[in-house]
């Protein structure tokens, strides 16, 4: 049997996957106990690491650009700074340099061009448009790329959630700065 | 060269030093708007941002509010219940939530704390303004009146809270009365291991008629089905469940329809049902409500009618989509044309064992079991007398 490599069950247990990968690893999965077991642990690894999931929306594109235009402006700032009577370098040296230079930015524009990769994910793409869903600490409303409204438990240990299928999710906790019980509900209107 | 070294340290230090300060600011009062109506029987007697503060994070600002609050009761009637509507409209387009304080007994000249802790992320580029309002969107008093604009419901959710409490405290009450201290002390602990023992269950609503990615990737067109609604019918209840449906798709449930009747002379304007989901390990849980949302649902008396939403809903369980295998569902609450509520009743509840394995305490029960927790078991009997 072909195992999905590590970087599928990785992004399958986020939900990251293209339609027809998704299937696939998902049919793998299913059957396979090994698969499942690596995919439980990156799943819980995401658990245990709420700070990824609040990571917004990063434009790859947009941030290799930058990249290139800091690393162009601090060539052009060096070339700037550089004392006129600085002894010239060998040939090669200079030459091993750019190839080094050259080869970073091909690095990271390769590596951004891959992280780009256009996958197909329509469900996924359209849920994140306008959803409801608890997290560890709260309840998140995701409002399509105008922002996210997140109400806390206010550090409670233990919330009770419940979904209205209507479109609202309340959690029920007992706060601990006033020690009243509490509830808060977000409401996707 | 010495000097131009210099100037190089001094630039990245005070740039450091720029983006530190750009990164982590703390927030002021006035970022955070707090109206309350000319006539509000509560006025606001500190507001506190506390700890608040924004950071920079990429392109985007998270914003995180702590607001503590202290309300005064200036009305002449004991308030039972606030909530309280906070909107970000500027920042997340269309969302609101509240918070709603239940199980209050504040007499007149008396306050209360209310504590808000939201977090918020915007792109960096968006203008300013206030970030979060605070509205009073209904208090309830003890007499079962109701003050506010009530743009979220809360009469009813405070009313029908407030009865689920009144019928628990006389459940309380009676067993004091029958079997002393030990039998109140008995049953709260059951409140407690029942509260431990709770299956959790996290929930995902996605607006319209889609399939998450949970449900993409187990869906094969021999595994969506249609699931037929199993029902817990409440012998003495106004609503009798009929027949229902969901599609099941993996974690996924979409639009649920359960056809209902109205069992009594009176008209009814709201119907809540509760469904429990049942996987494929035979684990029950609550996974939440079927609310008649659309304002122009009626029941006529002895009339009939349908509950169902378009919306797709996905579950999971210890961070594993579940696996749906049944659907139950029951009548959770109605409320009537005049008003009136109706909340199953206890022996309703403990009628039937599934609802007893998935049903949360009340928020009474909840209540007065913390209180037990922090205070102590003369403390509750106190609690219990004051009603």
């Amino acid at each position: 049997m072909r195992h999905p490599n590590q970087a599928t069950l990785a992004l399958h247990a986020g939900g990251d996957l293209g339609a027809m990968r998704g299937w696939w690893t998902a049919r793998h999965v299913a059957r396979c106990a090994e698969c499942r077991e690596g995919v439980a642990g990156y799943s819980e690894m995401r658990e245990l690491l709420p700070e990824l999931a609040e990571l917004p929306e990063i434009s790859w594109n947009r941030m290799a650009a930058e990249v290139k235009a800091n690393v162009r402006l601090g060539l052009e700032a060096g070339e700037c700074v550089r004392p006129a009577e600085l002894p010239l370098q060998h040939g090669t040296v200079k030459g091993w340099r750019a190839a080094v230079v050259f080869a970073s930015v091909l690095v990271l524009v390769g590596g951004c061009l891959v992280l780009e990769h256009p996958a197909p994910q329509p469900a996924h793409v359209y849920a994140a448009q306008n959803a409801i869903e608890s997290t560890r600490d709260g309840i998140e409303y995701q409002a399509g790329e105008s922002g996210t409204m997140r109400l806390m438990n206010g550090g409670a240990q233990k919330a009770i959630y419940t979904l209205d299928a209507q479109g609202s999710m309340g959690a029920r906790y007992i706060d601990p700065e006033t020690g009243s019980v509490t509830i808060n509900t977000v409401y996707a209107q | 060269m010495l000097s131009s070294l210099k100037t190089r340290v001094l630039l990245a230090g005070v740039l450091g030093a720029a983006s530190l300060l750009a990164q982590d600011t703390p927030l002021t009062n006035s970022q955070v708007r707090i109206d309350l109506p000319e006539d509000s029987p509560v006025a606001v007697m500190r507001n506190d941002t506390g700890t608040s503060r924004q950071i920079a994070r990429g392109a985007a600002v998270v914003l995180d509010l702590n607001l503590s609050l202290t309300l005064r009761n200036i009305s002449n009637n004991r308030i039972h219940g606030v909530t309280l509507r906070i909107v970000s409209q500027e920042v997340a387009m269309g969302g609101v939530g509240s918070v709603f304080q239940p199980g209050l007994n504040v007499g007149p000249g008396e306050a209360f704390p209310v504590h808000i802790a939201t977090k918020l992320m915007r792109p960096m580029q968006m203008a300013g303004g206030p970030l979060l309002q605070v509205n009073l969107d209904g208090v309830l008093f003890q007499d079962l009146s109701f003050y506010g604009p009530d743009k979220l419901h809360s009469r009813r959710i405070m009313t029908a809270s407030e009865m689920e409490a009144q019928r628990d405290r006389t459940s309380l009450k009676r067993l004091l009365a029958q079997g002393g201290a030990p039998a109140l002390k008995d049953e709260i602990l059951k409140i407690l291991a029942r509260r431990q023992a709770l299956p959790q269950i996290q929930g995902r609503i996605v607006r319209g008629h889609v399939l998450t990615n949970a449900g993409l990737a187990a869906i094969t067109p021999e595994r969506e089905r249609q699931e037929t609604f199993a029902f817990v019918q409440f012998p003495d209840g106004p609503i009798q469940l009929i027949r229902g449906s969901a599609m099941i798709a993996g974690s996924d449930a979409r639009t649920p329809t359960i056809d209902v009747a109205n069992l009594t002379d009176r008209p009814v304007k709201y119907v809540e049902l509760g469904w429990v989901l049942t996987d494929s390990n035979g684990r029950s849980y609550m996974a939440g409500s079927l609310p008649s949302s659309d304002p122009a649902f009626t029941l006529a008396a002895r009339g009939m009618g349908k509950v169902t939403t378009d919306n797709t809903l996905e579950f999971s369980a210890a961070g594993k989509p579940l696996d749906i295998r049944k659907v139950t569902g029951f009548v959770d609450q109605v409320e009537f044309a005049d008003g009136k509520v109706w909340v199953p009743s206890r022996r309703n509840m403990e009628s039937d064992p599934l609802l007893m394995q998935v049903m949360e305490p009340s928020v009474e029960e909840e209540r007065l079991a913390n209180l037990y927790i922090t205070k102590g078991l003369p403390a509750l009997m106190d609690e219990l007398k004051k009603y």
